[in-house]
């Protein structure tokens, strides 16, 4: 499709593998960078340079993000992305097992961009993925970058 | 006024027998009149104790056979005692500063403390007037004792305190258990589904990349691998659903339950085109009721009735409801598989199917939030059925005139 990034925040490795394997069943060769906890994924968005005048990595197309995760949860990381500069009109898809209105909610509050839970079929997590790959990496125009990136 | 009384005739002579022992009594009322004797009769045989004291030397000047009895001083020993003597000792002060401050004629006193013979102490309510007695400005009281009153007074007090406590560890543990409940759920909704996906999935990548490898039934093993994970996970949606239910409060508002109805089964074809079934809804149907509750209440009665018509040639549901005992009662009728009525009072518990899951899938958990959410709305649900032939499903949404 392109060759922007797809930040995947998921902390089992099995859904990484069956998240990576879905993207590939739907032929979307973009790169994904995974996160196994919310830390770590803040630390990708939001580290600069030693010398302090850019940021190491380019900032991803759209982030997948699980909600249970263990250090900094997925609705903290989205909290912060959401408050940091730099993160705070990216494209978050919050991509969880969880279909508690709360959970919908909060994410939607925090300024999630879209909420999908992950069925517990396969084919219609492919599905899934595949409706998100076409909308969000191809269909979806995403906002001008809020700094010199 | 009481001079005009004739009964007073006969209290007279009664009164005559009793001579008037007070001192100087005599003198305070002038020439003994009969009257007076009925007065002081009055005083000595009241059934509340009473004395007159004094109000300069608060000395007891007399007191009635009530008092000698209650108190157990002899009427000599009240005599020579002043109020102060019948008082705790670290009452005089409060009683120096009342008789100080208070001189209305009539007068309630209030609750005080007496010291009986025995030295045991009462409570008592105290009424007092101002009156001349042998020349001297008295004070005649009437003492109630209220001990027992006070204490029952006081368990109920306890008693109200001790409930409270009761209730509000109650309530504490119930908010703990319902907390617990809701991290249960929680944790159901996110950690036992992700691994059903995590199997499914592979199983599926093994279905996927190694097919050829796959000899006998093996196949057919992932596949039925696959089926049993999905049923897990609408079961565990279901088991979802249910706790939700339960944690939720009915908000009610006007309902059109024709139109309501209506809606769920437009979702039944679109999820299923291929089936025909004929549905009839009474229109007009209205509830005062939870409309989330309600829509999944019918997405259950009627989607069962959508299930079990399904080997049915000329399917029929029919959506209805009627008033009956001032309450309006609501039926989803179909002519499906039915049910033996022997088997009625288990349709409604979680878990209990009356069907094999390979004629009829499901989990047994939809009937038993059908009845949740009738219950939250003080309703009731019952069914009627027969084997083959159809059944019948009638629910209630508020409480009925014969329902306690």
């Amino acid at each position: 499709m392109n060759d922007q990034t797809i930040l995947l925040v998921e902390d089992s490795p099995d859904d990484v593998d069956l998240t990576m394997r879905a993207l590939e069943k739907n032929n979307i060769s973009n790169r994904i960078v995974v996160c196994p906890d919310g830390a770590v994924a803040l630390a990708y968005l939001h580290e600069r340079s030693k010398d302090g005048t850019h940021y190491v990595n380019p900032l991803p197309q759209v982030v997948l993000l699980d909600l249970k995760l263990p250090k900094v949860d997925g609705l903290e990381v989205l909290k912060t992305v959401r408050a940091h500069q730099r993160t705070t009109l990216l494209p978050v898809v919050v991509l969880t097992s969880s279909k508690e209105e709360k959970d919908m909610v909060e994410s939607y509050s925090l300024g999630a961009n879209s909420y999908v839970r992950k069925p517990v079929s396969f084919e219609e997590f492919l599905e899934a993925v595949r409706q998100l790959g076409l909308y969000w990496l191809l269909l979806n125009q995403s906002p001008p970058p809020t700094d010199n990136d | 006024m009481v001079t005009k009384r004739p009964r007073l005739s006969a209290t007279d002579r009664h009164a005559s027998e009793k001579p008037v022992t007070a001192p100087g009594h005599a003198r305070a009322a002038g020439p003994p009149k009969p009257l007076a004797h009925v007065y002081v009769d009055i005083f000595k045989n009241n059934p509340m104790p009473m004395w007159i004291f004094d109000l300069e030397t608060l000395r007891i000047l007399a007191v009635n056979e009530a008092a000698v009895v209650h108190y157990g001083y002899s009427e000599a020993e009240f005599l020579a005692m002043t109020i102060k003597d019948i008082r705790a000792a670290e009452d005089a002060a409060n009683l120096e500063r009342f008789l100080a401050t208070q001189r209305p004629a009539l007068k309630k006193a209030g609750i005080w403390k007496h010291r009986k013979r025995d030295g045991s102490f009462i409570d008592v309510e105290i009424v007092s007037h101002e009156l001349v007695w042998a020349g001297r400005k008295a004070r005649l009281v009437s003492s109630n004792d209220i001990t027992e009153r006070l204490q029952a007074e006081a368990r109920i007090l306890e008693i109200n305190a001790n409930l409270e406590t009761l209730v509000r560890e109650r309530t504490q543990q119930l908010e703990s258990v319902n907390q617990e409940l809701e991290a249960f759920s929680y944790s159901v909704s996110h950690d036992l589904r992700a691994p059903l996906r995590v199997i499914d999935g592979f199983s599926q990548a093994l279905v996927e990349d190694y097919a050829k490898l796959l000899e006998g039934n093996g196949s057919k093993y992932l596949a039925r691998i696959r089926a049993t994970t999905q049923r897990m996970g609408l079961l565990i949606d279901d088991l979802l659903t249910l706790a939700r239910i339960s944690r939720r409060n009915v908000k009610r508002v006007p309902v059109d339950m024709s139109a309501l109805a209506a809606e769920v089964v437009k979702e039944l074809r679109e999820k299923d085109p291929e089936r025909h079934v004929e549905v009839r809804i009474q229109p007009g149907l209205k509830a005062d009721a939870d409309r989330g509750l309600v829509k999944i209440a019918l997405d259950n009665l009627i989607g069962n009735a959508w299930k079990f018509t399904s080997k049915t040639a000329g399917a029929r549901i029919e959506v209805g409801g009627e008033h009956r005992d001032g309450t309006q009662v609501f039926h989803v009728q179909d002519n499906g598989a039915g049910f033996e009525m022997q088997y009625a009072n288990k349709l409604f518990g979680a878990f209990q199917r009356l069907h094999a899951e390979s004629d009829f899938t499901g989990t047994g958990i939809g009937l038993a939030t059908v009845q949740r959410i009738v219950s939250l709305h003080q309703g009731r649900v019952w069914a009627e059925g027969e084997a083959g032939r159809g059944a019948t499903f009638s629910f209630t949404l508020e409480q009925g005139e014969t329902d306690e």
